[in-house]
Order: C-alpha cells, then structure tokens, then sequence
C-alpha cells in the first residue's frame, strides 16, 4: 500500500502541476498558490513514501488530511453552485448542470476517496503492533 | 480516525449540504409557468424614452391610456408571474443572481418600491457585463452598477446606499412583444432572405457619410455612434455592399459600394513595390485582402477604375506569402520590410483575395498562390490527435474551397470544412432546452446570450461548404445536415435583425433600420455585422438561383 500511495500522491502533484501551471493562462495567485502548495505537500509525501523515511507517515496523514478537508470544500461549493444557478435559470441551465456534474465525477476520486483511504489505511497502520 | 467516524462526518457533511441546497432551492427558484400573481407594470414609451409608469394591481387594461395615446407612444404591461429574493451581498452575486432577458429587478428601500422590467434593462444594456477574476475576463449575469444606477436614480438615493439598504428581488413577467421575432427554420425562404439582404445593404448605405466613410457602430439604444474606425472592417462592409449590389441587381447599393471603395483609395500606402492598404507605420495583410476582394467585386460590377489598384494589391500579397503557404501578416511601413508574425484570419482572407482576383488578373501566380494557401490552412499533422475537436473562428478557408474548386479542387480542404461544420452543429443552440429564440444560435456557454456575427460568419463558411459538398458528390446524410444547420443559423439571424426591431426603446429607429445587432442583449450595430448576415445569406441566395 505504502508504494501504491507514494504513485497516487506522485501521479495528483503531477495532474496538478501540469494542469495548473502547465494548461492554465495566464496566471492567478488565488489558483496558482494553492496549487502549488498542495502539489508540493503531495510530492513531498510520495517522495517520503518511496524512500520510507521515518516521518512519511505522517507526511502521508497531512497530505491526506489538507486534501480530504479541501475537497469537500470543494465538492460543497461546486455543488451549492449548481443549485444556486439552477434556481436562477431554471431549465436554461441544464447544461450547465451537466457539466458541473462531470466535474464533480472528476474530483471526487482526487479530493475524496484517495485521501480517505489514506487515512483508513494510515489508522490501521496505527493500530498494528508495532515489531 | 476509525471508519466509523468517517462515516459519520461524511454523513453529516452530505446532510448539511443536501439541507442547505434545498433551503437555497427553495428560495430563489422561480416559476415562470404559473399564472401571472400580479402586480402589473404599465409603461409608455415615446422616442426611446420612457415616459409615464404605473405598477397597479388588477385590470392593467384602463391605465396610462391618455398617454399611450400620444402621437408616436407606445403603450406595454409586464404582468408580474412570480419573484424571488435576490441575495444582494456582494456586486458579483447580484449579477449571477438575473437571468439575462426573463427577469426584470425590483427593490423596497425606506418603504418605496422600485422596478426595472426586463425593456428597462435591456435598454441601458445592463443584461451582459464582463466580470474580472484575476486575469481571467468572464461574461457572467448582470451590469450590477447600470441596475443598481437606475433604480438609485428612481428612488433618489446612491447605488452604494441602495445595496446596502434595499431589499431586492428578480420577478419573471409575462409581456406581448414583437421582437425578437417569432421566425422558424421552416420560414426561412427565398424571399424571406432577400428582404433581410437588401435591408442589411439598406441599413449600410443609409450610414453612409458623404466621404464614403460608413458610421462604425451605432447604438441602436441611444442613437449614438462609436468614435473609432476600422479599416479591414471597412472594407468588409463595402464587400458586402458591392456583392449585393451586383447580385441583385441594385444600382443604389453599388454607387455606395464605389463611393465606399474610392475612400479605401485615399488610405493606400507604399510597401516596398506595391501598393497597401491601411495606416499608420505598420500595415496587415487583412486590410489589403479584404481592400483587394472589394475591388474584384467593384470591378465585376463595371467600375474599373479599381483595376490597377487591385492588380498592385495582389502583387503586395503574392510578395508577403511564405514558401509554406502561409503569409507575413505584418509590413512596417517606416522600415519597409514584411514582418513574420501570424493572426487569425488573415491567410484566409489574403488567399481568398487572390483566389478571387486570379479571374481577373488572369495571373497564375494569384492562382497558384491561392492554392497554395488553402492547402497550409487545411492541413492538420496526424500527430495532433485533438485535430478533430479543436476548432477555431477562421470563416475565410471554406469560401477559398468553393472559390477554388472549379479550377483547382481540394479534396482535403472539403473534409476539413465538412468537419468544421459538425463541430459548428455541435455548439449549436436546440430548443428545448435553451429558450425558443435561442434556437439556431452558437453557444457560448449555458448563461450568455449567444452572438450573432461568429454565428454569420461560419454560415457564410457553410453555404460554401454546402454548395461544394453538393458539386463533389457528399452524401444525402451529410448535405441534409449541412442545410438544416443553416437554416436554423438563419432563423436565429432572422429573428434579431431590425426588422424593426424593438423601435420603442429606439430614439431613432429608422437609422438602424435593417441593421443587424451583436446579439440579444447587445443591440449595437457594428459595420461588419449587417456584412457576415448579408454575405451569408446572399451565398444561400446565389446557390437557390443555382438550383432554379
């Protein structure tokens, strides 16, 4: 598992590099910021991970927990958004809809289910008996 | 944190939310389809200026009758169907709180009450507003500070006041008008077409200016012109008017096309050997392209005194081609040398120009140069694997296909233009679920009223795709999709153009009449609107003569 979430966190920096810093122009500090900083915990973390250093563990905990908290911050602003101009369009924004729900498919593997079964994963680890 | 706990914070997290959509929901849906609840808001409008209101309740009917009755007034009701808060609590909110064209805003402040109907809003063009985030531009809702300026200026107050103190709500109204117009893809005919062409012409000639010159942009709202001046767009302008002047057979359109073209004489400069067109210490080949397809039509119509100019600008833009086909799109006429720089359109402008003026010209270099251009538009490296669904606004490449394709076909030139035009379809507006007159348009996203003249200028590529599709033996399927896309894209153009439009709100409707606006919510008319309507529909009417 240690190796599956050292690839995980490696292959989430990278969308978000790429995607961010790569894809998107020009630049904008109140996306680049948080990207940057949340792509660097992850790289950290799988880096840490990779080469088992003592405190990868906890770098893994952080990682999944900035992740976990942000994405249903996310996931909750995507979606009142879509209800909010629902409610103003009504049936004219249902395209808009749409999308915002693949978008949502989208996230969620990322910013939900990862990190929490990281920190599944990371509490049974906890709880083992340690050698 | 165990499993159990997980769960449990996942739960009340999907709970919360859940309760606070539905709270949400239920506080700012409306329903347009219940009868209307009232109150009624009775307006008069006379020379594009509100005159008289009254909000009543009950029977609208007996109210403001004396004024509707003035010489020149018009009398309206928006019967008010249902409203909502709108949650005021910042600028951007307020405007992503109104649906373009289907709300109007009301607002109680120190116990009066204010409306802004859907006319009202439209009429201070307060139904579209460009939203900085950051670097990035957004379309996105209302001009919160025209809304918020007027209903101030009703109550008396400052529109910072007014945000702070009122109380707001959107209302849906339901309202008999005659604009846009209720047109169909199956009203689309020869005639229906003719009338919308010559009116276009009309509208420019109309704007012209005793030097030739046309007003640039004209507000149908208040009457006013746009200070600034376009060249290229000038030209494109005359283009359409010399077409439409030969095609139907209109002596007024084409003495204002040659009028129109003998200003373009007066801003030719030198690059290098040849004649360019344009001003300033650096020219675009756009300018001088679209310069040269005016004068091949000025000529094709008898005025050949065009013909030395014409003959000097296809020089300049054989001289700026790249030994790949493209062009340098840029010529400093300080240091006089071309400038290797590239911009969207001008390759297809500039190869349509020379495809056009080889008939003339008789020059197979125009000819080959032409060819030579469509074939570095069209080609598309089998390495780009996105090739099929990245697409952009170039118009031109289409109309060199059909231009070229007695004299020198190109196969691959057709798929690309066929491809285009099912990408093309791909953006277009279906009613349901967009709103009925929406129907035809090109979306540019589920909130913003969809333009018209990228709509007009992939229709002019269309027709031409559609007449080469039909020549070179494409299939039923294809040609049966290909009409239909045009068809609705005209109806759509139909509908809005100021046919008379909404003349009401007009201080002088006969200046823009025939006119075509930017889009539902933009009704400024721009020279090079009228242009891609008129030459759309001017292919569509050359092709049915084909057919007859």
């Amino acid at each position: 598992m240690r190796l599956l979430f050292a690839v995980s966190n490696a292959l989430v920096a990278l969308i978000l590099l790429v995607g961010v810093f790569g894809l998107i122009q020009p630049r904008f500090w109140a996306l680049d910021v948080p990207a940057g900083v949340l792509a660097s915990i992850e790289l950290v973390s799988a880096l840490a991970l990779f080469a088992r250093l003592p405190w990868a563990l906890r770098a893994l905990a952080l990682a999944a927990w900035i992740t976990f908290v942000g994405g249903l911050l996310l996931v909750g602003l995507v979606v009142l958004t879509m209800v909010f101009l629902r409610s103003i369009h009504g049936e004219d924004g249902f395209v808009a809809t749409a999308v915002s729900g693949l978008v949502l498919l989208l996230l969620v593997p990322y910013t939900l289910l990862l990190p929490i079964l990281q920190l599944l994963w990371l509490k049974r680890q906890a709880l083992e008996p340690k050698p | 944190m165990t499993g159990r706990t997980l769960a449990r914070v996942l739960a009340l997290y999907a709970l919360t939310l859940a309760l606070g959509a539905l709270f949400m929901w239920r506080a700012l849906r409306l329903d347009r389809a219940r009868t209307a609840r009232g109150p009624s808001i009775v307006s008069v409008w006379r020379g594009g200026v509100r005159i008289a209101r009254k909000v009543v309740t009950g029977d609208a009917t007996p109210v403001l009758v004396a004024e509707g009755a003035l010489p020149g007034a018009t009398h309206t009701t928006d019967e008010i169907i249902d409203s909502a808060p709108i949650w005021a609590l910042n600028r951007f909110l307020f405007a992503a709180s109104v649906a373009p064209l289907r709300d109007g805003v009301s607002v109680s402040y120190r116990g009066r009450d204010a409306y802004a109907t859907p006319d009202d809003l439209l009429k201070i063009e307060a139904y579209e507003s460009a939203l900085q985030v950051g670097p990035v531009g957004l379309v996105l809702g209302t001009d919160t500070d025209k809304v918020l300026a007027t209903l101030a200026t009703e109550l008396g107050t400052t529109p910072d006041e007014l945000l702070r103190d009122g109380k707001f709500r959107r209302f849906a109204v339901r309202r008999h008008t005659d604009f846009p117009r209720r047109l169909e893809a199956k009203d689309v005919n020869v005639s229906a077409l003719r009338e919308a062409v010559l009116s276009a012409a009309y509208y420019l000639s109309h704007n012209q200016k005793r030097d030739g010159s046309f007003r640039y942009e004209v507000d149908a709202m208040t009457g006013e012109d746009a200070p600034d001046y376009n060249f290229p767009r000038h030209a494109g302008a005359t283009y359409f008017l010399a077409r439409a002047g030969n095609q139907l057979h209109d002596a007024r359109l084409f003495r204002a096309a040659r009028r129109a073209g003998e200003y373009m004489a007066h801003t030719t400069v030198r690059c290098g050997a040849h004649a360019c067109f344009g001003e300033g210490d650096q020219v675009d080949i756009g300018a001088s392209a679209l310069a040269l397809l005016t004068y091949v039509e000025l000529l094709n119509g008898g005025a050949n005194e065009f013909r030395d100019a014409a003959l000097d600008l296809a020089g300049f833009l054989r001289a700026q081609q790249l030994e790949n086909g493209d062009f340098q799109h840029f010529y400093s006429v300080k240091e006089q040398h071309p400038i290797n720089v590239q911009v969207e359109y001008y390759t297809g402008e500039a190869a349509f120009a020379l495809s056009r003026v080889a008939r003339i010209s008789q020059n197979e270099q125009d000819l080959a140069a032409a060819s030579r251009a469509l074939a570095f538009l069209v080609h598309r490296s089998p390495l780009f694997l996105g090739a099929h669904y990245f697409w952009g606004a170039e118009h031109w490449t289409c109309q060199v296909l059909e231009d070229l394709w007695q004299r020198a076909p190109d196969r691959r030139a057709l798929q690309f233009c066929l491809d285009w035009q099912a990408a093309n379809r791909n953006l277009q507006l279906d009613s349901p679920p967009a709103l009925p007159e929406y129907d035809g348009g090109l979306s540019r996203g589920p909130f913003v009223s969809p333009r018209l003249t990228p709509l007009a200028s992939r229709l002019e590529a269309a027709v031409a795709t559609l007449s080469v599709a039909r020549s070179a033996g494409v299939g039923k399927a294809e040609l049966d999709l290909l009409e239909r896309e045009i068809q609705r894209g005209f109806a759509f153009l139909l509908r809005y153009q100021f046919l008379p439009g909404p003349t009401y709100l007009m201080p002088d409707p006969r200046a823009v009449a025939g006119g075509v606006p930017g889009s539902p919510v933009d009704l400024h008319v721009r020279i090079d609107y009228p242009q891609h309507a008129g030459d759309a529909w001017l292919r569509y009417l050359e092709l049915a003569a084909l057919d007859r």
